[in-house]
């Protein structure tokens, strides 16, 4: 039979009702959704209403355990388990997880489940407990059960419960990634002392076997939270034969040693927390280690070592010949302990590299008063134009320029005056000048003008014509000669 | 043959070509937005474990700055940087780089910010044009403002990356307010991938009609006007499905840079924010993938829908027009830029499939589609298509579109439902068929407009004024 015109039609028409009958199975599913939704988050509310102050009062004592307990048991419906999760998951975020709120989960069977579900509901108890959740479809459906699995590693690491710490070290071998980061979140949040090795285990096993899918960044975020006293068990890891399982090892003790520094500025890295073979392994032989990231990344642990040693090591890794571990060597030695090194680091002001002249340059300014007082002598003895740049640079990000006008007006032919020189002959001039105009005093401005109104630079005499007459600074100075410095020259970064 | 064989001829194969459009077209949005229900549904599950938390406090966190390039918008400026200096991410920085404005966006950054001018550093990591100077509070030392002279937007792009110290840097619009934990949410892929994600994308939704206090969107609102509610339905269905569809299938090949995050050096090593093409965003991404086959690179780019930007989008016929003629010149531009990619088996899903669909769909089909408008009728005219089959053909054709549309409106129902009431679902279903009617006729003449100043060279690039919607 031939195809005629009108068959053509008549498919059209067909596929006119077909999309026609989509659009409106689309637009009814949409309403019939929202409905449904509605419904579900008008039931939560009510139970929110009803039930939050029950868990409130239970979790601040006001509520006696067992009466409140059998209350939540009260809670029925097929999205019971959800509607839990919801109610004491949303309390942890509010309060810390008391130990009430983890019995509680254990009463009321949470716990049991979300340990089921991790193990992937291998037991007949463990799929006649899911059948009362609420992601039935998900459980059906093999392919997403990763859904449920992390989902149950997560609440449980949200509870903090350390029961399950062998459970969620089983999961970090899961075949889904997720899972996998997951359970070492949980693992994390736990602190169970020994799931640190499981951890690193799992961390050699994603650096080694190239077909282990789990993000390093979440492994190492999780060695990382754990205390110090746990870098013990990451010696074998700095003696590794992979240069990057030695790299991630020493960058984990560092974030673990800066994350104590920032909860205490004392912080020191001493021998009840580091055990003594991880020091004189750091000081031994990870400075002269033959990956550069691994010199680089011990200088800050370095740093806080009470060690004698610590600062001669620093200095070593201060005159590396990679720039980088140059860089972070100097940004270590920024602890006022270190301040005997002051010119050493100013030594580095000189660096062909411009990020480790920036390091230093802001060392010394952590100095304070002294490393300014260093800074300034640099500044005003080099020939080097990079160095004296980054230092007037780093002075105006600082904050400086009113500081440094402060000084000049009470020291007249001082380091403050000759440093203001400095800056308007390198034609850092703006900060100094916006500085000028805001400020009331006539004294310093009289003495500012007197100073440098002589000066045999035209365009600074200029620019204090432009103060004298009252004209604003910013609108003398010329745009476009305003551009930085020219590019660096060849050698120099 | 005479001239009338020539012309029946010509009708006949341009029908064909017409249907064979409407067919690829239309089925290939099917594909995404079925795949992206798929996707986006699981990935809202995923969201219960995401673990914001963790990646706020963490010590591991990568820093990552906000460069904002912005243009004559003194207007927005300084609402759109209060907000986002009010960004939840550790080790934050945030760059405005003033690329010449000729208004007052400078001046009353300066004055918002109490920033002083400071003669710094500026060591181009690639060929820019001059800075002029820099802005900044030492007490807010997370916020440098740069101005230099106009260069365009990637250019301004290229000076903040080569001031931009942290390993990924954040691109966003000056029109754009950033959801309190966006930028978290952006790198949770990044932070969670085992290969090295160089590029991330969210999601734009439309600011026009919320409530916007102290920075922050706090009331979800459909826009007045019938312009402004059809670009609504429009992103849905441009970001719930297009990007996420693509994204699901690996082929990725256009991220917004109105709000995307990038990994610094493989941007930098790649050559930076290219400056021939009206669409730096798309072209970077292009670029990116290049760099990766030729250098050997195995790298990721992820598009995600829960990170929320939200801009303001054009609500006048002016606006729009040049913002769409703008989109398409540049997409033109970027293909053919890049054109070994086409059928290229080295780019795997890019080279196979999503650049020969932007390529014969979305550049090509936008001249196609327009002259249909004219051709098929002529067709009709002539007797060349029965009057029954062209009336049913062209109900498809806004069947099918309605149908797609009201795809998306269901996708962010079943996901986000951000437009929590009836009366907006409802309006959103109801302009969903209606976009198809109208709006779609003159989105398709401004993409042909795009065509046809791509085909005679035109670079300029049209600037959309943005009105100030914020606060």
């Amino acid at each position: 039979m031939p195809f005629l015109i009108e068959h053509i039609s008549e498919v059209v028409l067909a596929m006119n009702i077909l999309v026609f009958l989509a659009a409106s199975f689309l637009i009814v599913a949409a309403f019939l959704r929202r409905r449904r939704r509605e419904k579900y988050f008008s039931r939560i509310d009510a139970l929110r209403a009803r039930y939050t102050p029950i868990v409130s009062g239970m979790l601040e004592g006001k509520i006696e355990y067992g009466k409140g307990l059998d209350t939540l048991k009260g809670i029925t419906g097929s999205d019971r388990f959800r509607v839990l999760e919801l109610l004491l998951i949303e309390k942890k975020t509010e309060t810390s997880p008391a130990p009430i709120l983890r019995q509680l989960c254990a009463d009321l069977g949470l716990v049991e489940v979300w340990q089921q579900q991790l193990i992937g509901m291998v037991d007949a108890k463990g799929r006649q407990v899911s059948r009362v959740t609420s992601n039935r479809i998900q459980e059906k459906s093999g392919r997403l059960g990763y859904l449920v699995r992390a989902s149950s590693a997560h609440h449980l690491g949200a509870i903090f419960h350390q029961p399950s710490w062998p459970l969620l070290v089983k999961a970090l071998g899961d075949a889904h990634p997720d899972v996998a980061s997951v359970a070492a979140r949980s693992l994390a949040a736990i602190g169970e002392p020994e799931s640190f090795q499981p951890l690193l285990d799992c961390l050699h096993d994603v650096i080694q076997n190239a077909s282990r899918q789990v993000s390093l960044r979440s492994i190492k975020m999780a060695l990382v939270s754990f205390p110090l006293e746990q870098a013990a068990k990451l010696l074998p890891s700095l003696r590794h034969s992979h240069r990057r399982i030695r790299f991630l090892a020493v960058d984990i003790i560092r974030g673990m040693a800066e994350r104590r520094a920032a909860e205490n500025e004392d912080f020191v890295l001493d021998a009840q927390t580091f055990a003594p073979e991880l020091s004189e392994i750091f000081l031994s032989r990870l400075i002269s280690d033959e990956n550069p990231d691994v010199r680089a990344r011990a200088a800050p642990v370095i740093a806080y070592l009470p060690d004698q040693r610590a600062t001669s090591a620093l200095l070593i890794l201060l005159g590396d010949g990679e720039w980088f571990v140059r860089m972070h060597s100097a940004r270590a030695l920024a602890k006022q302990k270190y301040l005997s090194c002051a010119n050493l680091i100013a030594g580095r002001l000189t660096d062909a590299q411009w990020m480790v002249r920036e390091a230093a340059t802001r060392t010394l300014l952590s100095f304070g008063r002294e490393g300014l007082s260093r800074l300034y002598d640099h500044a005003l003895t080099t020939t080097d134009r990079y160095s004296k740049e980054q230092i007037g640079d780093e002075i105006q990000r600082a904050g400086l320029v009113p500081v440094l006008l402060g000084q000049y007006a009470q020291d007249r032919n001082g380091k403050e005056t000759q440093v203001m020189e400095l800056l308007a002959e390198l034609g850092k001039t703006s900060c100094m000048l916006e500085a000028l105009e805001g400020i009331p005093e006539r004294n310093l401005r009289r003495k500012f003008l007197a100073d440098f109104g002589r000066h045999p630079d035209p365009q600074i005499r200029s620019w204090v014509k432009g103060l004298a007459s009252g004209k604003p600074f910013s609108r003398l100075r010329p745009r476009a000669a305003v551009p930085g410095i020219p590019a660096p020259q060849a050698g120099r970064a | 043959m005479d001239w009338r064989q020539i012309f029946y001829h010509s009708m006949n194969v341009f029908n064909v070509v017409i249907v064979a459009y409407f067919f690829l077209a239309n089925g290939t949005y099917t594909v995404l937005m079925l795949l992206s229900l798929a996707y986006t549904w699981v990935h809202t599950r995923c969201l219960v474990y995401q673990g914001l938390d963790e990646i706020r406090e963490s010590v591991v966190t990568p820093p990552a700055t906000i460069v904002i390039p912005a243009w004559n918008e003194q207007e927005i400026v300084v609402n759109s940087v209060r907000s986002i200096l009010k960004t939840d991410y550790p080790g934050l920085e945030v760059f405005v780089v003033d690329d010449g404005s000729t208004d007052e966006t400078l001046a009353r950054l300066v004055d918002a910010f109490e920033l002083i001018k400071m003669d710094l550093i500026f060591r181009p990591r690639m060929a820019t044009h001059a800075v002029k100077g820099f802005y900044a509070n030492p007490k807010i030392p997370h916020l440098l403002v740069i101005s230099k002279e106009n260069g365009g937007k990637p250019d301004a792009l290229n000076v903040g990356l080569s001031m931009c110290r942290t390993p990924y840097f954040c691109t966003l619009d000056a029109d754009c307010i950033l959801e309190r934990d966006a930028l978290l949410r952006l790198m949770r892929p990044i932070i969670r991938s085992s290969v090295n994600t160089v590029a991330s994308g969210g999601i734009v939704r439309i600011l026009n009609g919320c409530e916007v206090r102290d920075g922050q969107v706090v009331k979800v609102g459909l826009p007045k006007t019938l312009l402004e509610r059809f670009q609504v339905v429009e992103y849905l269905r441009s970001f719930l499905y297009g990007r996420t569809g693509w994204d699901a299938m690996g082929g990725t090949l256009i991220m917004s840079g109105a709000f995307a995050v990038f990994h610094r050096e493989s941007v930098i090593d790649s050559g930076g924010f290219g400056q021939d093409t009206v669409t730096e965003d798309m072209d970077l991404i292009v670029q990116l993938h290049r760099w990766a086959v030729v250098k050997g690179r195995k790298i990721k780019m992820v598009f995600t829908s829960d990170p929320v930007c939200w801009t303001e989008c054009p609500s006048s016929l002016v606006n729009l027009g040049r913002q769409r003629r703008r989109w398409q010149m540049g997409l033109c531009q970027t293909l053919w830029k890049n054109s070994e990619i086409l059928f290229n088996q080295r780019y795997g899903m890019i080279g196979m499939v999503s650049y020969p669909f932007q390529l014969y769909v979305e550049a090509l089909g936008a001249a196609v589609e327009f002259l249909g408008y004219f051709m098929v009728p002529l067709a009709l005219l002539f007797g060349m298509v029965p009057p029954t089959l062209y009336i049913l053909f062209v109900c498809l054709a806004l069947l099918y579109g309605g149908f797609l549309s009201v795809g998306a409106v269901l996708l962010e129902d079943l996901t986000y439902r951000r437009y929590p009431g009836y009366w907006d679902l409802s309006t959103l279903l109801l302009y969903a068929f209606l976009e198809n009617i109208g709006y779609r006729q003159v989105i398709l003449y401004y993409r042909f407009q795009g065509v046809v100043r791509f085909l005679f060279g035109f670079r300029q690039w049209e600037k959309v004024i943005h009105v100030g919607t914020h606060d």
